[in-house]
């Protein structure tokens, strides 16, 4: 379950980023058009909805949601530091994440 | 007008920040620590690493117990688990009151055999959880006030802080070490405020109401006419104990086996009993109360559940209810537990310590911002040759390496004393404690007397070099070192080793990149400070 969360809320975080000009020259070395910088925003806020509730069916409401905002941290730290030192690795840790995300959920 | 608003924030935020920036690094410093401070505890205790818990631990504690304490009019038995490996016993004596917390007995036992362990006397993680709101060496109240105070410029710094930097959410994901040293020190300071804000906030605001009644007493001497204790009493703050009188009869405790694998069952997903408490044991109304590993509610244990059996038969009774918490109060307790991660398991114990991290590198960048930033002004205005730095600037940066670098390095220094102290040393917590303040002291005012690139690079090697050499010091005096430790999966020990090798390889890391530059700007050294000089501001 944390981890599930924590996997798609690095994907969203992700996407967000990729969603502003500055973070997507740094991966693709252009700047996104405005309908893809849209759509990635949108996917980005989508899944960061979508990484609340395994936090919260983990710890229930109360837990879950200083807990939820506690993983976000670890997953931005991740992402800002692979975008400073290895901007390639932080876009194909996305797709990744996004794969492995319901796995921890489904082993249990 | 907007302009004006958002530079008087500005100002705010910086000398908000600076003023009492140090102490609020130590409280951060301390106080992240403080999240672990069980498991710091342990590993300061080598006597304890030899007991590993088995099924027979709790009946084999009772057994002891009959032994250690048969009189006693009550027991409490705190079992091992997660956070600690030995069993931690209290009996109260009975001719002791039934409040008086003083005449409590206490012994720790070995999980595995029950017998009596003889830790050696350490402040342990206690000491560095009590320094993050009580310091050290003054009086409760004035240093609470103190601490108090500061949590709300820490407070005023955030607000003022989110306003002044509207773009902070746009940077959020930035960072740009390549770039110039204000650039990357500005980035690193706002991706760490930015990225644990939530947790900046909840830790401060509850900082504050966790001294609520200290800072604001009136609303409690309004409502309850003075009288603090009837607040607490009533506020489940503090629970009046009372203890049935022992009866005259004497009787055989019940074995206690089938009662905890009851509970157990019941417990599963809360890790079980976490203690038992046998009230008159040995008496005709003996009575046993279990209670689970882990609170169902994060608010001070108020609403915890408990299970009660009849001492001598075995019998369940009904259960003294779980007090009533009114909505407000339980409003309070849930931000309260929230800043002690009363509730935690493991994993949200490292969130929080991961959001504390943060939070220390927030206040450690922003105390260094300040000077890189007047030092980066004063190089683009051509002012270096109008004169030496001015003295405030020197003082500042003199502050950051003795507090940023010198406090990491008397904590690696601290836990060091612990294991190297003679271990029958008199007061030797006490001594802990000196051997903590007099590297901090060292670390101070060795700051002053080297340029400031070496002061930094120096105290940075020495932190690196001793949180690195912890493991091997563990190896050399304790049996818990990671080669055992890692193979037998205990994770309270090896996790305490594998971090001080991160924070020491991170310290390095630092030390590397300040002392490459050190010799890169060997053509303009930053003047030295003589000790005690006073320099002329320039106007």
């Amino acid at each position: 379950m944390i981890l599930s969360s924590l996997c798609i809320a690095y994907a969203g975080l992700l996407a967000l980023a990729l969603a502003m000009d500055r973070h997507h020259e740094q991966v693709f070395a252009r700047r996104p058009s405005a309908r893809t910088s849209r759509l990635l925003g949108w996917a980005g806020w989508l899944a960061l909805a979508l990484s609340l509730p395994p936090a919260v069916m983990a710890w229930g409401w109360a837990i879950g949601i200083p807990a939820w905002l506690g993983l976000l941290t670890v997953a931005a730290a991740a992402l800002v530091l692979l975008l400073s030192h290895a901007p390639r690795a932080a876009l194909r840790l996305g797709p990744v994440a996004l794969v492995c995300a319901p796995f921890p959920t489904l082993l249990g | 007008m907007k302009d004006g608003f958002r530079q008087s924030m500005a100002w705010l935020h910086t000398w908000s920040g600076l003023l009492l920036g140090w102490l609020l690094f130590a409280v951060f410093l301390t106080g992240t620590i403080a999240y672990f401070r069980q498991e710091v505890t342990v590993w300061m205790q080598p006597e304890l690493h030899g007991s590993v818990p088995d099924a027979g631990t709790a009946e084999r504690a009772v057994e002891r117990m009959g032994q250690l304490a048969p009189d006693a009019s009550q027991w409490t038995i705190a079992l091992p688990g997660e956070r600690t490996p030995a069993v931690s016993v209290s009996w109260r004596p009975a001719d002791a009151k039934p409040n008086d917390r003083a005449a409590l007995k206490r012994a720790t036992l070995d999980a595995g055999t029950g017998a009596v362990l003889e830790p050696r006397e350490t402040a342990g993680g206690n000491f560095l959880y009590r320094f993050h709101f009580e310091l050290y060496g003054m009086p409760r109240e004035t240093a609470r006030w103190i601490v108090g105070i500061a949590t709300m410029a820490m407070l005023v710094a955030i607000v003022s802080g989110i306003i002044t930097h509207r773009r902070i959410f746009k940077d959020v994901f930035t960072f740009r070490p390549e770039k110039s040293a204000l650039r990357s020190w500005m980035d690193g300071h706002v991706a760490a405020a930015v990225l644990a804000l939530p947790f900046h906030l909840m830790i401060t605001y509850s900082g504050l109401l966790l001294f609520m009644t200290m800072l604001m007493p009136w609303a409690v001497d309004l409502a309850y006419d003075g009288d603090r204790q009837a607040y607490f009493a009533e506020s489940g703050f503090r629970r009046a104990a009372s203890t049935p009188r022992p009866a005259p009869q004497t009787a055989a405790l019940t074995p206690v086996a089938p009662l905890l694998a009851e509970a157990d069952r019941r417990w599963a997903d809360r890790g079980g009993v976490g203690s038992l408490t046998v009230t008159n044991p040995g008496r005709a109304n003996a009575t046993i109360e279990l209670r689970p590993a882990e609170s169902d509610s994060i608010g001070r244990g108020a609403a915890t559940e408990r299970l009660l059996f009849d001492g001598v038969t075995g019998q369940a009774l009904e259960a003294p209810p779980a007090d009533p918490q009114p909505a407000a109060m339980a409003t309070g307790n849930y931000l309260m537990g929230l800043h002690l991660a009363r509730f935690a398991g493991p994993g949200m114990r490292w969130l929080f310590f991961v959001s504390g991290v943060a939070g220390t590198v927030m206040v450690g960048s922003g105390l260094i911002l300040w000077v890189v930033k007047r030092r980066s002004q004063r190089g683009r205005a051509e002012n270096w040759a109008a004169g030496p730095e001015p003295f405030g600037h020197r003082l500042a940066d003199r502050l950051n390496i003795g507090v940023v670098a010198g406090l990491p390095l008397a904590v690696a220094a601290y836990f060091w004393a612990n294991r190297l102290l003679p271990v029958g040393l008199e007061e030797r917590a006490g001594w802990e404690i000196g051997v903590f303040f007099l590297t901090w002291a060292a670390a101070l005012l060795h700051a002053p007397l080297r340029p400031s690139r070496r002061g930094w690079a120096e105290q940075l090697w020495i932190g690196a070099a001793l949180f690195t050499l912890l493991p091997v010091l563990n190896l050399a005096t304790a049996a818990g070192h990671l080669g055992n430790s890692l193979p037998a999966g205990n994770w309270l020990l090896a996790g305490f080793d594998l971090t001080a090798l991160a924070v020491g390889l991170l310290l390095g890391f630092a030390a590397r990149k300040v002392g490459r530059n050190a010799f890169a700007r060997k053509s303009a050294p930053a003047p030295v400070l003589p000790a005690g000089a006073v320099v002329e501001e320039p106007t």
